[in-house]
C-alpha cells in the first residue's frame, strides 16, 4: 500500500569509541516516497544508512524493514533493499559486466532473468560501450553508474542512495535526478542523503534535517519552510548578513520598509538552507575548518 | 548445503579475475616452489638421501606442501584486506543475505584455486622426475584440505590486517619461516629436541608430514592428520569470528 511505513528506525545510536556518530534517530519512511536525509558532512548520514541497510550493527536502537526486525546477516528481507554507497564499492580489477553479474549472482537471480534486467539497466544508463572494460579504467561518473546498476539488478523495492550527486557536474546531477524520479515513479521507495539543500527541495517528498547525529526536524520541504516562515528578509547589520523570517508577505514588506534603505536588503522565498540555518544556528556549508579560518 | 552453494556465488568474481590473469597468477604462485626445487633439490641435495629416500623424492612433497601455503595465503589476505579497506566492496557482501560461513568459505576459494593449479603442476613434475612418488587419492584429498586450510588462514589475516604493511609483516614473520622450517626441505630428526617441539606446533609441519606419506605411499600419520583438521577448524572459526566483529 502506498503510504505504509516500509522502513522504521527507533532510537538508533552508533558510537565509535567515544565518538557518537548517530545519537538517537527515529525515522519512518513511507512506501513510494522519496525521503531526503539532509545534513552537513560528518552529521552521521552514512552511518545511519549503514545501520538501516544492516551493513553495520547499531550500538542501540531497532530497525524494521517492512514491519520485520532484521535478524542476522542472512535475513532474506535484505533482498528488498538496494544501496549505492557514498564511496564507490566495486571490484576494480574485473570488468563492468562481471561486477553487474556478480551482484545478480549474489542475490541468486536466475541467469536468464539477470541477463534481461542487466540489458535493461545497462541501456538505461548508457553503459553498453563500457561493459567489457575493467572498472579501474573508468572515470568517477561512469563508476557511479555501474554502482547504480549493481544496486538495482535484483529489483529492490527500497533504494538507498548515499550522496549520489556529490562531486558531479551540473549536467550529470540533473541526469541523476531524472533517473531517481523515474525509479520512484516505478513504485520504488527512495532514501537519499545529501548535503545539497536544493537537491532535497527539488526531489524529496519528505526531508529530515540532521546535525551532530540528531534529527533537527522532519517534514515536507514546504512544511519545514513554513515552520520557519515562508518569506525571508535579508539585510546587513553592521556588515554581517542577517535573515528574518515571516509567515506572510505583508509582514515581510512592513519589516523591509522599516529598514534603512541600502544595498543587500531583499525579500525572497525561504529555502531549506534558511531552515537549516535557523534550526541549527549555523550555515550548512560552514564546516569547522572554514569557521576557524574566518 | 545452501551455505555451500552461496560460498560458490561469493567466489565467482575472484574466479573471473584468476581466469583473466591466469598466466600472471601461475607465475607468481610457481616462482617460490621452483626456486626451492632449484636451490635445495639440485643445488644442495644431489646425491643425498633423506629418511631413506632420494633427496628429490623427499623434498617434492615438501615443496607441494609449502605451495599449498604460499599460493593460498597471501593472495587471499591481500584481496580481503583491499576489498575491506580500500575498495570497500567487502561491505557489499553484507547487503545480500549471505551467511558468515558462506562469505568466509567463498573468500578462501580464490586461494584454493591458485593452490590447486600450482600443486597439480608440481605434482605432475614430481611424478615425472622420480619413480618413488605415486598419485594417490589420499594425496589429492590432502592437497585440497591443505589449500582450504591456508585459504582460511588468508581470510583471517585479511580480516585482521588494515594495511599492506601489516600483511608484509605477517608474511615475513609467519609464512616465510614456515616454508623453511616445517620439514619441507630437510628432515626434522636432525634438529635439537626443543626446536623440534616448537616446529611441531606449526600447521605446515603437519601438512608436510601428511602429504609426504601420502605421496610416497607410506602409512598415515594420524596425529598430523588430526592436527591438520584442528587447524582447518580453528582458521575457519577465527575467520567467522573476525568477520562478525569486523562489521562496524
Ligand atoms: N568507522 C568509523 N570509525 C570512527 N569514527 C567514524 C567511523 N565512521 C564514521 N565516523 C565518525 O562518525 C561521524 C559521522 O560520520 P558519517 O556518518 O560518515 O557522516 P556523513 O555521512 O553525514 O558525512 C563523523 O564524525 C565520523 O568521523
Ligand atoms: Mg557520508
Amino acid at each position: 500500500m502506498k503510504g505504509d511505513t516500509v522502513v522504521s528506525a527507533k532510537g538508533l545510536v552508533k558510537r565509535f569509541g567515544d565518538v557518537t556518530a548517530v545519537d538517537g534517530i527515529d525515522l519512518d519512511i513511507r512506501e513510494g516516497e522519496i525521503f531526503g536525509f539532509l545534513g552537513p558532512n560528518g552529521a552521521g548520514k552514512t552511518t545511519t544508512i549503514r545501520m538501516l541497510t544492516m551493513m553495520a550493527p547499531a550500538t542501540s536502537g531497532t530497525v524494521e524493514i517492512q514491519g520485520r526486525t532484521v535478524s542476522g546477516l542472512s535475513d532474506p528481507v535484505k533482498e528488498r533493499i538496494g544501496i549505492v554507497q557514498q564511496h564507490i564499492a566495486l571490484d576494480r580489477d574485473v570488468t563492468v559486466r562481471e561486477n553487474i553479474r556478480y551482484h545478480a549472482i549474489l542475490h541468486r537471480i536466475p541467469a536468464k532473468e539477470a541477463g534481461r534486467r542487466m540489458e535493461e539497466l545497462v541501456g538505461m544508463m548508457g553503459l553498453e560501450p563500457y561493459l567489457d572494460r575493467l572498472v579501474v579504467n573508468l572515470s568517477g561518473g561512469w563508476k557511479r553508474r555501474v554502482a547504480i546498476v549493481c544496486a538495482l539488478v535484483h529489483d529492490p523495492s527500497i533504494l538507498f542512495l548515499d550522496e549520489p550527486t556529490a562531486g558531479l557536474d551540473t549536467q550529470s546531477r540533473h541526469m541523476l535526478w531524472d533517473l531517481i524520479c523515474r525509479l520512484n515513479s516505478d513504485g520504488r521507495t527512495i532514501f537519499i542523503t545529501t548535503h545539497y539543500m536544493d537537491e532535497a527541495e527539488e526531489l524529496c517528498d519528505r526531508t529530515a534535517i540532521i546535525d551532530h547525529g540528531r534529527t533537527v526536524c522532519i517534514g515536507t520541504p514546504a512544511e519545514l519552510m513554513d515552520s520557519v516562515g515562508r518569506w525571508t528578509v535579508e539585510y546587513r547589520d553592521s556588515g554581517t548578513k542577517v535573515c528574518r523570517y515571516f509567515p506572510d508577505w505583508d509582514g515581510a514588506i512592513r519589516f523591509r520598509d522599516s529598514l534603512p534603505a541600502g544595498p543587500g536588503v531583499a525579500i525572497r522565498a525561504t529555502s531549506l538552507e534558511d531552515v537549516f540555518l535557523e534550526m541549527t544556528g549555523r550555515d550548512v556549508q560552514a564546516t569547522e575548518e572554514v569557521r576557524f579560518r574566518i | 548445503m545452501s551455505a555451500l552453494t552461496d560460498s560458490f556465488r561469493i567466489a565467482w568474481i575472484d574466479m573471473c579475475f584468476i581466469r583473466r590473469n591466469i598466466a600472471t597468477v601461475l607465475i607468481t604462485c610457481l616462482v617460490t616452489p621452483l626456486l626451492y626445487l632449484a636451490a635445495f633439490g639440485y643445488g644442495l641435495g644431489d646425491g643425498i638421501t633423506m629418511d631413506g629416500y632420494d633427496y628429490i623424492s623427499f623434498m617434492i612433497p615438501g615443496v607441494v606442501a609449502l605451495t599449498t601455503l604460499t599460493a593460498c595465503v597471501s593472495s587471499v589476505a591481500t584481496k580481503v584486506m583491499l576489498q575491506r579497506t580500500y575498495y570497500q566492496s567487502f561491505d557489499e557482501l553484507f547487503l545480500c543475505s549471505m551467511s558468515p560461513s558462506a562469505i568466509v568459505l567463498g573468500k578462501a576459494y580464490a586461494g584454493m584455486a591458485r593452490g590447486l593449479i600450482s600443486c597439480a603442476l608440481l605434482y605432475a613434475m614430481g611424478l615425472l622426475l622420480t619413480p618413488d612418488l605415486h598419485l594417490t587419492p589420499s594425496a589429492v584429498v590432502l592437497i585440497v584440505a591443505s589449500c582450504l586450510t591456508y585459504g582460511l588462514l588468508g581470510v583471517a589475516s585479511g580480516l585482521l590486517a588494515n594495511s599492506h604493511l601489516t600483511l608484509n609483516l605477517f608474511n615475513s614473520l609467519v609464512v616465510l619461516p614456515m616454508t623453511f622450517l616445517c620439514g619441507t626441505v630437510f628432515s626434522l630428526d636432525s634438529l635439537p629436541g626443543a626446536i623440534q617441539d616448537a616446529i611441531l606446533i606449526l600447521p605446515l609441519t603437519h601438512s608436510t608430514e601428511c602429504l609426504r606419506s601420502a605421496m610416497l605411499g607410506t602409512g598415515v600419520p594420524w596425529v598430523s592428520l588430526a592436527a591438520m583438521l584442528i587447524y582447518m577448524a580453528a582458521f575457519y572459526s577465527l575467520s567467522v569470528h573476525l568477520l562478525t566483529r569486523s562489521r562496524r
